[in-house]
């Protein structure tokens, strides 16, 4: 009986043609992750990593996962329902079968069906290690366990309750609209569940990875910290080892045991008698009698049986019908709609997800900032897009077919009404529908904003975004959903394509048409920002989006001509009669067809005739050519930049500067330079003159290399000066991709657009992946210290070393210019304002900015050590929430530097603000631009999180010291004494602000984002003083061991020690100081038990695995409490090729015991011992009842499970 | 109003040649259209309601080209398709009143009172603002003679109305259509015969989408006028044997025994009796006189 239902089940399903789609649907999915790089989440990920090795077939398999909740639902989920939708419950019911057969049958041939069809995603992969076009450097061998492993312990699990999840409540319930649904709710349920969870940046791993159904948080806490050699050795371990111990196991079985149990709930509840299965079909039967009867009723009445005459009434046709007829039909559809459970189905989940999505608007990079307008609309508005083209191609789709699909068709067709109208009643059905949801959106929008806190409401901000950039797109979305309708023979296939277009969008971009006017419906990218609204970016958004709906409304008309009526089904049928409605249609056909030649024409004129249109690709071949050719030049000896004098006219409304520059250059070598090398990136360079006879020898197709040969090579220790006219036109507009530099309000741009003397290698590609593409050797390591040709350049301008800089400056009238350097006047003229900056003779690095915008300016005075200092913020005047708390982090960081490295070398520090473009904060000289998106609309919601814009201010005010004092030499390890100092001197800034205690917050997230990074490292990593381009090395880890080594050989030493450093090589010249020399002068304050700390932090890579076994607390007779702690330490040193090697243990770990609630802890005791084995036992005494203890509690030293430091106290 | 159809022919993608040359007049008054499944019944319909388009021939409506000027005739037809579905949530009434503006009736208070009107006359009165979707198949089809009549038609196409009707509810429809028939020009498809004889003043019939016969009833019915016999068979194999060697039109059940109708000019055999022509007699005889050609 079981067999006959299992099998019966099996060929229905093999019969089916969903279940071909399914698997190859996965196939294709995960064949595209192996056989292209731009597909997929681990093609885009680390260049080493294995695309088919078994983290990225575990990767794989859980996403299949993920996404196939859906398809596990629809598979699962209809089984039983088939029985109760086709009536043959009636049949089957009454023959003597047995629970187990009935249900155990449909429930195996389900599963069986299911594991098959996922088996695609096996097979996909396969077959994806064969594609001759994929990038055979990331294709290992294929090892069948590494398949088999994870699709067994994640895919197969998941089907299996997930499936009987379905199954159950598709054999309880019995409704078709909760089988349909079910899969899409668990999915979206879940979507929002990670998000939440991810949103609080929660470090929890232990709960989070077993609690997690599906596995997307699971398979992150068990890899997090994977380097690329496990990823491309190791599966998900059941056992206890790794970094989450056993967290696999349980969750496998705590999910499998779910299921067993939904199983047995099934078992208990389902009732086998026709009579209890359809109680509810009862109740549908009993109304529709009810009815019936109502009816019979009327029929009784005696009707007179002499006919009737029908009143007799006048037809009218003409304009005024038509709108008539137009309104009734368009009313009516929407009625229709708005009465579906489906549709408010569709807006309640929008609802949840803006609401949720809304919720976080005000989280941004790892911190909290305001919800401003455009968080808030990019947030809720994101989260909507998905179900308001969802809406348009569903509704698009119901609209064309309604009448076919109600089988009223008959009756539609052949009423005197014009196709033309019948099409734009459901055009305008759809345009209604997206205009609700994109209120609900604004609504949802505004309500979060209130929630957040912020009530300034900027409903005009909006209505643009919603209304005039969105709504266009979704009703060209619509448009070609209905035109695709219309034209095929069947509705799923209609929503194939249209999901297909849609789908691939991402896809082909990333193949290279990346063209806003190829693929249906793309639009240019563009970015709103509170200082230039959308700008720039109006006139590309606006063409673009008057071609697509001009083009959508062309396919509109070829819809109306095609639309179908009566029983005509070929297409050479319905092609006739197209020809035949075509000439009234012709006009508007002729007229749309001129709005897209035109729009797109002017478009194209635009991106791709007045301005260069480059891919991608394109601009990696220009990076990968100019490497080939010129990096010969990269040694040659070349003069030195002394003096910049420069005069700059900036129009912000045209986006464009013009100037003329004069530079200085030195000839610093023993030997005479025949010949001056210029790189141009941006081609701005005109009309360059030296003050002697020269002339142009060499100048590279793109304009971007020229060299210049002197007459008389420049002799040894003599100067030449260089005169040149610089300009950069933005012309008409571009095809997204605008430079972010040039800006009606918020202009800001650097030294890349002046010439740079010699080859410039920060235009290197580092991707390992892209290099491979362009057949590029490695990249070269840093020069190793010491070297006798590096040594003598400077890190971060190689062509000079300190300059004399003057310039002169002149914008709109309304607007302030910014350059480094002393105002010396300001002044008006023929409508523009200029202003004069100097530098003086102060040590300037030569790294210049301009700036300029519609500012307001906040200005105090800070009594310096050496004199005043003008502390300047110049701010977008809606953006002053955090004016006074960059001024306060200025005034603490200039105390804290003052006194404790060197004083401040210039009397001003300027902060200014610059468009969200671009998201960072730089140090130029007494001048720090400050993204918009950062600081100045940062928010510290509680005392504990991070004070972003404390932390940037005080990192960036010490890079005056770190960075515009001391700069290092061209080689290894030199990064980090720019930004691993600044790092540390904003962490005791943050520590003077806050508190010892809020420090514990601030290491643990470094902790956990150098541990990321470390994971994601594409080449290899460095120990801290000979990093070479490892951010996650100089910022995260560099801040974690400064910190550390303060906390252990006291503040005051490593001060010393910085200063000391410090005072010898700044303004180096001619030879820079190198991490040797700093790492001695720390390494001379460490008293020797701490020596190794020196070794492991800046010259290893070392990790500690420290963790407490068991903490136990006993009453003691005086009422005090013995506290017995038994804890483990482990150090291992991890080598170039990431493996890692046992150390042994002589190290000081702070042991500690604490009272309070969890996170809010404050210590009892705590103190610092000597720990030489791997399991020690500490006994201590303290005044209350503990609460928690252990090892390391801080987390000052770098362990993968921070989390197992302390544990609750037990008491005995 | 006069319906010219001429030389029209029909053959869909698959091969099915629906309608061959086929030819016939349909002036005021019901027209009977009558023929077995597949006859090309339908397909005639629809061609006359606009809704397919023919490979050959035309049809004329006083003056309209049917096959091109397809809005113009749908000003004035009423149609009732052999099968049609509703939306789900909409009341009869918001329903006839939607198609009453669609068909042009824009003034407020004819609509109203016209609506009223086919609601009280199609009985759908009581439950006029319930969902057309919980209506029996029944209701459904009193509806649907509704909205046909929604703009006195003067052309109006009915597939097989009578099907899925109660006996009550067929008659006074039949009542209704033949009350409007007498200034319109009515087709009504069938193959329940007696249809076609209470109500049509003409009729045609129709196999293989060709016409078999064009006539007033009374006309037909007296061409087998003293034809037909009738006779009690008793067991299956009499049947056999009669059927070979006779032209059986049909055989009814009586009580549990069989009687057979056969064609016949003079009486066929012992047994036979004569017996008065039906309709039916007349649609049966042409078929098999069409099967046999």
């Amino acid at each position: 009986m079981f067999l006959e239902f299992f099998t019966f089940e099996m060929r229905f399903r093999l019969k089916s043609l969903s279940t071909y789609v399914y698997f190859l649907m996965w196939t294709l999915y995960s064949f595209l992750t192996v056989a292209s790089e731009s597909f997929g989440i681990i093609g885009f990920q680390n260049g080493k990593l294995l695309l088919n090795g078994p983290y990225a077939n575990t990767i794989n398999a859980s996403y299949a996962a993920t996404f196939g909740i859906i398809v596990i639902a629809a598979i699962f989920g209809t089984s039983v329902l088939r029985d109760f939708q086709r009536d043959t419950y009636q049949i089957l019911f009454t023959k003597p079968i047995s629970k187990f057969a009935y249900l155990g049958g449909r429930w195996a041939g389900s599963f069986v069906t299911c594991v098959g069809v996922f088996a695609g995603v096996m097979l996909g992969a396969w077959l994806g290690t064969f594609a001759p076009w994929a990038d055979h450097a990331r294709i290992g061998p294929n090892h069948l366990w590494w398949y088999l492993q994870p699709f067994l312990s994640i895919v197969v699990v998941q089907i299996f309750f997930l499936g009987t999840l379905f199954f159950a409540v598709g054999a309880l319930t019995r409704r078709i609209f909760i089988v349909y649904l079910q899969g899409a709710a668990v999915f979206m349920v879940y979507v929002i569940g990670i998000t939440v969870f991810i949103a609080t940046r929660s470090l929890e791993h232990f709960w989070s990875g077993v609690l997690d159904p599906v596995g997307l948080l699971l398979i992150n806490v068990l890899t997090r910290y994977w380097s690329v050699a496990e990823k491309n050795t190791l599966l998900l371990s059941f056992d206890f080892s790794g970094y989450s111990p056993g967290v696999f196991l349980y969750n496998r079985l705590l999910w499998s045991g779910v299921g067993l149990a939904l199983f047995g709930a099934l078992w208990a509840w389902f009732p086998m008698s026709v009579e209890s299965l359809t109680q509810r079909l009862q109740g549908k039967r009993a109304a529709r009698a009810q009815l019936q009867s109502a009816d019979q009723e009327g029929a009784r009445r005696p009707a007179s049986l002499a006919p009737v005459r029908l009143p007799a009434v006048h037809q009218v046709f003409g304009p005024r019908t038509s709108l008539v007829q137009y309104w009734s039909l368009t009313s009516l559809r929407i009625r229709l709609i708005f009465r579906e459970i489906p549709f408010w189905a569709i807006a309640a989940i929008l609802v949840a997800f803006s609401v949720n999505n809304g919720y976080f608007a005000g989280h941004f990079s790892g911190a909290d900032v305001w919800p401003v307008t455009y968080l808030m609309v990019q947030s809720v508005e994101g989260s909507a897009m998905l179900f308001l083209l969802i809406v348009a191609g569903l509704y698009a789709a119901e609209l064309i077919w309604r009448e076919r699909d109600n089988r009223f068709d008959g009756i539609h067709d052949a009423l005197p009404m014009g196709e033309s109208i019948d099409w734009l009643s459901k055009l305008t059905a759809i345009a209604a529908v997206e205009a609700v949801l994109l209120a609900l959106t604004m609504l949802v929008g505004m309500m979060m904003q209130t929630i957040l806190g912020y009530t300034h409401f900027e409903v005009l901000q909006y209505l643009q975004e919603l209304y005039l950039v969105t709504f266009p797109q979704v009703m060209g979305c619509a448009m070609f959903a209905m035109f695709v309708q219309t034209l095929v023979p069947n509705k799923f296939i209609g929503h194939g394509i249209v999901i297909g277009v849609w789908v691939l969008q991402p896809v082909v971009f990333n193949f290279g048409w990346e063209s806003s006017l190829i693929w249906p419906g793309a639009v240019p990218a563009y970015i709103y920002s509170d200082m230039n609204g959308y700008g720039h970016y109006v006139p590309a958004l606006l063409w673009s989006l008057t071609y697509w709906t001009a083009a959508f409304a062309l396919l509109g008309v070829v819809s109306i001509a095609f639309a179908r009526r009566g029983a005509e089904d070929s297409f050479r049928g319905r092609a006739r009669l197209a020809w035949r409605r075509f000439p009234p249609l012709a006009p508007a056909a002729g007229l749309l067809l001129l709005a897209t030649a035109g729009a797109g024409g002017w478009y194209y004129y635009n991106a791709h005739v007045r301005n260069d249109f480059l891919t991608s690709e394109d601009l990696r071949h220009i990076r990968a050519e100019y490497e080939r050719n010129f990096k010969k030049y990269e040694m040659l000896a070349q003069p030195k930049v002394t003096a910049v004098d420069a005069s700059i006219d900036i129009f912000p409304a045209t986006r464009s500067f013009r100037g003329t520059g004069t530079f200085t250059l030195q000839n610093k070598t023993a030997t005479p330079i025949p010949a001056i090398h210029l790189s141009d990136a941006f081609q701005t360079v005109t009309n360059l003159k030296f003050d002697r006879p020269s002339h142009l020898s060499m100048r590279s197709t793109r304009g971007d290399y020229l060299i210049y040969t002197l007459d008389t090579p420049l002799a040894p220790g003599k100067t030449v000066t260089m005169s040149f006219d610089l300009a950069h036109q933005s012309i008409g507009f571009k095809d997204g991709r605008e430079l972010a530099q040039f800006a009606k309000n918020g202009t800001f741009f650097d030294t890349d657009f002046f010439p740079n003397i010699g080859y410039q290698k920060t235009a290197e590609l580092d991707d390992p992946r892209r290099r491979r593409e362009e057949h590029l050797p490695e990249l070269l390591d840093m020069a190793p210290r010491g070297d006798p040709v590096h040594s003598h350049l400077n890190l971060f301008t190689p062509n000079s070393d300190w300059i004399s800089y003057h310039t002169i400056v002149s914008t709109d009238d309304d607007q302030i210019a910014i350059a480094p350097g002393y105002p010396q006047r300001d002044w008006h003229r023929d409508g523009r304002h200029y202003f004069e900056y100097d530098m003086g003779d102060v040590h300037t690095a030569d790294f210049f900015a301009y700036l300029s915008g519609r500012y307001k300016v906040r200005r105090e005075v800070y009594a310096g050590v050496a004199g005043p200092i003008n502390l300047e913020v110049y701010y977008d005047p809606a953006h002053e929430f955090n004016v006074d708390a960059m001024l306060k982090a200025s005034r603490a960081g200039l105390d804290y530097y003052e006194k404790n490295f060197s004083p401040f070398q210039f009397s001003q520090y300027r902060i200014m603000e610059f468009p969200r473009y671009r998201t960072f904060a730089q140090s130029f000289p007494n001048t720090v631009p400050y993204s918009e998106a950062i600081g100045f609309i940062a928010r510290q919601k509680d005392p504990n999180d991070l004070d972003i814009t404390a932390f940037v201010t005080a990192h960036e005010l010490a890079h005056q010291w770190w960075g515009h004092q001391l700069i290092g030499g061209d080689v290894q390890g030199s990064n980090m004494m720019s930004e691993t100092l600044a790092e540390y001197s904003a962490y005791m800034v943050m520590q003077n602000l806050h508190g010892k205690d809020y420090m514990h917050r601030i290491l643990h997230h470094f902790l956990d984002r150098y541990l990321r990074g470390r994971a994601g490292e594409t080449r290899r990593e460095r120990p801290l003083a000979l990093v070479e381009r490892e951010d996650y090395v100089w910022y995260d880890k560099g801040g974690q061991i400064m910190y550390t080594l303060a906390d252990y050989i006291g503040e005051d030493q490593v001060n010393l020690a910085l200063h000391d450093f410090l005072m010898q090589n700044r303004y180096a010249e001619n030879l820079y100081p190198d991490t040797r020399q700093l790492v001695e002068a720390l390494r001379t304050r460490t008293p020797p038990e701490y020596q190794y700390l020196i070794d492991d932090g800046f010259n290893r890579i070392v990790l500690y695995d420290n963790k407490t076994v068991s903490a136990t607390s006993h009453r003691r007779n005086d009422g005090r409490y013995d506290v017995s702690l038994d804890v483990q330490a482990r150090k291992v040193q991890v080598d170039d090729k990431g493996e890692e090697h046992p150390m042994p243990l002589a190290d000081y770990i702070d042991i500690g015991v604490f009272i309070g609630k969890k996170d809010e802890e404050k210590p009892l005791y705590l103190k610092r011992e000597k720990i030489t084995q791997e399991r020690q036992t500490f006994t201590v005494v303290v005044d209350q009842k503990p609460t928690r203890g252990g090892i390391d509690p801080y987390n000052k030293l770098i362990d993968r499970i921070s989390d197992d430091n302390t544990i609750d106290v037990t008491e005995k | 109003m006069t319906l010219k159809i001429t030389g029209l022919s029909k053959t869909y993608p698959n091969g099915v040649q629906a309608l061959k040359n086929l030819s016939l007049t349909i002036g005021n008054n019901m027209f009977g259209l009558l023929g077995p499944n597949g006859a090309g019944k339908s397909s005639l319909m629809r061609t006359i309601a606009t809704l397919q388009e023919a490979d050959a021939g035309t049809i004329d409506l006083d003056g309209l080209n049917v096959l091109t000027q397809k809005d113009e005739v749908r000003k004035v037809l009423g149609y009732l398709p052999q099968e049609f579905g509703v939306y789900p949530k909409l009341s009869a009434l918001d329903m006839l009143n939607h198609l009453a503006v669609l068909k042009g009736i824009t003034a407020a208070g004819e609509r109203k009172s016209m609506v009223e009107a086919l609601l009280q006359q199609t009985n759908l009165w009581e439950v006029r603002k319930k969902a057309l979707s919980t209506f029996s198949g029944g209701m459904k089809q009193r509806f649907g003679i509704a909205q046909a009549l929604l703009a006195n038609p003067k052309l109006i196409i009915v597939d097989e109305p009578t099907a899925g009707l109660d006996p009550t509810e067929r008659r006074r429809f039949l009542n209704l259509l033949a009350s409007i028939g007498r200034d319109v020009t009515v087709i009504l498809s069938t193959h329940i015969v007696d249809d076609v004889r209470e109500l049509c003043a003409r009729m045609a019939i129709i196999a293989a989408g060709q016409v078999l016969l064009e006539g007033a009833p009374g006309e037909a019915l007296r061409v087998l006028d003293g034809q037909i016999w009738s006779r009690i068979v008793k067991t299956d194999d009499e049947m056999c044997s009669l059927e070979s060697s006779l032209r059986v039109l049909s055989s009814h059940l009586v009580e549990g025994q069989h009687e057979i109708r056969v064609f016949a000019p003079s009486a066929p055999g012992p047994g036979f009796l004569p017996v008065p022509s039906s309709l039916e007699d007349v649609y049966f005889q042409r078929l098999s006189q069409q099967q046999q050609a």
